[in-house]
């Protein structure tokens, strides 16, 4: 490879770069405010009331009957979706339009429930499940 | 010079951007903040909440008292449709109201908040 190869293979790259990036999709759908361990580190069992947990975190979305008395219920979801077609690599030499797409899809669906005794006073809470931050990555294996 | 660089800037994004899409929707009914501050704690009745609402979204029963819920969801998505690659977001959250009333239909608690207030629309789907 000479050195007046390399503007012509640095130009190929980019086309094939911008191919690939052309036929990316980056998606985020999100419910409500996602809450983590530190949005609800004020609540403490046995002291915080339902009245304050309203005050900081808005209403429910729920509110059901338990054992101890009631629960609230806070759900909240935080989707990424990635997706790359390969197959716009192939395109301007192929006589059909050929698809290779890796996508991937998190759904980060999680949802805060906190216990309330009858009057009203925090017994416990918990998250429903524990979805840490997930980066968007299209790679499905 | 900080002229030139506005131009550049504009016919650069203005060259990139392919198009781009605002959506928008909603379920339920808006429910107004004069409302809910005319239900007072221990005065105001079943009946008088339901003209002030009207029929609830759901009615819980909540340890021998009902509870009406009301909401209303709002959803809006951005899109940024460039030629190197499109970005989406939709964002949606929902107004919860809820009235317990006492086994006498008196409003006991009223529990309320606006989250919708906030919603904007963004294209954007990195970081918060």
């Amino acid at each position: 490879m000479s050195r007046s190869d390399t503007p012509r293979i640095s130009l190929l790259l980019l086309v094939l770069v911008s191919a690939v990036l052309s036929s990316c999709n980056v998606v985020r759908i999100t419910l409500n405010t996602p809450l983590t361990p530190d949005d609800v580190a004020f609540i403490v069992p046995g002291q915080t009331t339902l009245l304050e947990v309203v005050d900081r975190l808005g209403s429910p979305d729920s509110l059901n009957n338990s054992t101890s008395g009631v629960v609230s219920i806070y759900r909240f979801l935080d989707m990424k979706y990635s997706r790359v077609n390969f197959g716009y690599l192939a395109r301007p030499w192929s006589p059909v339009d050929p698809d290779l797409i890796f996508s991937r899809t998190g759904f980060g669906t999680d949802a805060l429930q906190v216990f309330y005794d009858q009057n009203g006073v925090v017994v416990q809470h918990n998250f429903l499940r524990h979805v840490t931050e997930r980066p968007f990555h299209p790679y499905p294996f | 010079m900080p002229f030139v660089h506005a131009v550049l800037v504009f016919a650069v994004t203005a060259m990139l951007t392919q198009g781009c899409a605002f959506s928008r929707g909603t379920l339920g009914d808006d429910i107004k903040t004069e409302a809910v501050s005319a239900i007072k704690k221990g005065v105001t009745t079943k009946t008088e909440v339901l003209a002030l609402l009207g029929a609830p979204d759901r009615v819980l029963p909540l340890n021998g008292r009902d509870v009406y819920q009301y909401y209303r969801y709002d959803a809006k998505a951005g899109s940024l449709l460039l030629i190197i690659v499109n970005f989406s977001r939709l964002s949606v959250k929902g107004d919860d109201l809820f009235v317990m009333l006492n086994q006498s239909g008196i409003v006991e608690e009223v529990i309320w908040s606006k989250r919708t207030e906030n919603l904007e629309f963004r294209f954007w789907p990195f970081g918060e």
